[in-house]
């Protein structure tokens, strides 16, 4: 399956790019991370925040889906404690997922995080590089869900 | 060194120590973290990386490397057999500890612990740098043929040994993981594990009582009524410690045998990972 086109340029990116560059990008994601945080003033339609028990920190997602395109745009807050790679990967999908439809958000498949990550950095111990991802379909399905409830009593 | 009635305490030495001896040439430091990029985004100045799994274990099969990959990497790293070695690294010196020990397993025995790790060093506001270093080639000769596996790691048939001889097990994770609640670490993903509940006899003492809030070691009469008042370990024991892969392990084999003195531990870094998925290997639960 295609990725979406913005996912797709950066593991094109990261795929022409040698091991210590993309690490070096990797990093560079990673401190980008807290600027996919809300800014002022901006209102959503879903938040979810919460601290699992299996992830280090809290992680709060924010969709809000334009009533005219049905785009998503996502904001991701994130703990202290939350691993370098899960910084990346937050940046990464802020930036890779913007516009899509709840829809093609679901369908992401998830094979791209080694693409990206580089297969020797996606260990047992790091296995959070995924979570992401999970937080943002699951917050999708929950606003699809609402949506498909809504339609049915209208 | 720190000095908090520690069996040996030369083997513990604080961040300002660190700060004081950044130029030594006799002195490597190392830095060995859980968060694989962590390094990248900032480390003491003169610090170089090693991955617990990429640079200590073999690729292929659930080992240690050879001692001929130990000595190219010391050497990569501009470590000869009189450099001593300072580890620090983040979750209050887990794979510090681990480094360390498998250094040990080597036979290397100029080591160190930076108390308080990476949190502390930031905490108190030093300085990090994402510049690399680069060293000469040291010289490094390995100190024994093969890795002294006998003498401070212990493997599932000693274990199990252990266990039924009624000899000291010490379970460092934590009390759900100990009791068959959960088959994965708090805040952290399953990590693979079948089966749930510990190794029958051993005590639960985990990993994190030996730390005080700020991620430094607690002191050594604090440790002595841990270990030995409330689990009933006893001077001249022989001890085998685990957790669920060895690192959070290593972190208790180096407080007791660095910090309370004892002679006799072993680490069993085959761990929960390997006893609760081996087919028939008893298991105590609650």
């Amino acid at each position: 399956m295609p990725y979406p086109a913005k996912l797709n340029q950066i593991i094109e990116l990261f795929e022409s790019l040698p091991n210590a560059e993309k690490r070096e990008s990797l990093i560079s994601y990673a401190e980008s991370a807290m600027r996919q945080a809300p800014k002022d003033g901006e209102t959503f339609d879903l938040e979810d925040i919460r601290k699992d028990e299996e992830c280090t920190d809290s992680v709060g997602v924010f969709l809000k889906i334009s009533p005219s395109s049905r785009g998503c745009t996502f904001r991701v807050t994130l703990g202290p404690q939350v691993q370098t790679l899960t910084k990346a990967m937050t940046s990464i999908l802020c930036k890779g997922l913007d516009g899509l439809t709840p829809e093609e958000v679901i369908e992401v498949p998830a094979d791209f995080v080694p693409k990206i990550v580089g297969a020797d950095l996606v260990r047992q111990r790091s296995q959070t590089v995924y979570y992401i991802l999970t937080r943002m379909k699951g917050i999708t399905k929950v606003w699809l869900n609402r949506e498909r409830s809504a339609r049915q009593h209208v | 060194m720190i000095d908090k009635n520690y069996a040996h305490p030369d083997a513990l030495v604080t961040t300002q120590w660190v700060a004081e001896h950044l130029s030594d040439p006799g002195l490597r430091l190392i830095e060995s973290n859980e968060d694989i990029l962590l390094y990248d985004t900032g480390h003491i100045q003169g610090a170089v990386h090693i991955d617990w799994r990429a640079d200590l274990q073999d690729e292929t099969i659930r080992d240690y490397i050879t001692v001929e990959r130990f000595s190219a990497l010391c050497e990569r790293h501009g470590i000869s057999n009189n450099t001593t070695v300072v580890f620090y690294g983040d979750k209050s010196n887990w794979w510090a500890c681990y480094a360390l020990w498998v250094f040990r397993l080597f036979g290397h025995t100029k080591v160190k612990i930076m108390d308080g790790g990476r949190e502390k060093w930031i905490s108190e506001g030093r300085h990090l740098t994402k510049a690399v270093p680069h060293f000469v080639h040291g010289h490094y000769t390995p100190p024994c043929e093969k890795r002294r596996d006998e003498e401070i790691r212990a493997f599932y048939e000693q274990a199990l040994a252990q266990s039924r001889e009624g000899r000291p097990l010490i379970d460092v994770r934590s009390p759900g993981e100990f009791r068959g609640e959960m088959t994965h670490m708090p805040e952290y993903p399953q990590e693979g594990v079948l089966r749930g509940g510990h190794i029958p006899g051993a005590a639960s003492v985990p990993w994190k009582m030996a730390v005080a809030e700020d991620a430094t070691f607690k002191s050594y009469e604090e440790l002595r009524t841990i270990y030995e008042d409330e689990a009933g370990l006893k001077r001249g024991d022989d001890v085998i410690a685990y957790c669920r892969i060895g690192e959070r392990s290593s972190h208790t084999w180096f407080v007791l045998t660095y910090l309370l003195g004892y002679k006799n531990v072993r680490n069993y870094d085959g761990s929960w990972t390997e006893w609760g998925n081996r087919v028939g290997a008893p298991i105590e639960k609650g």
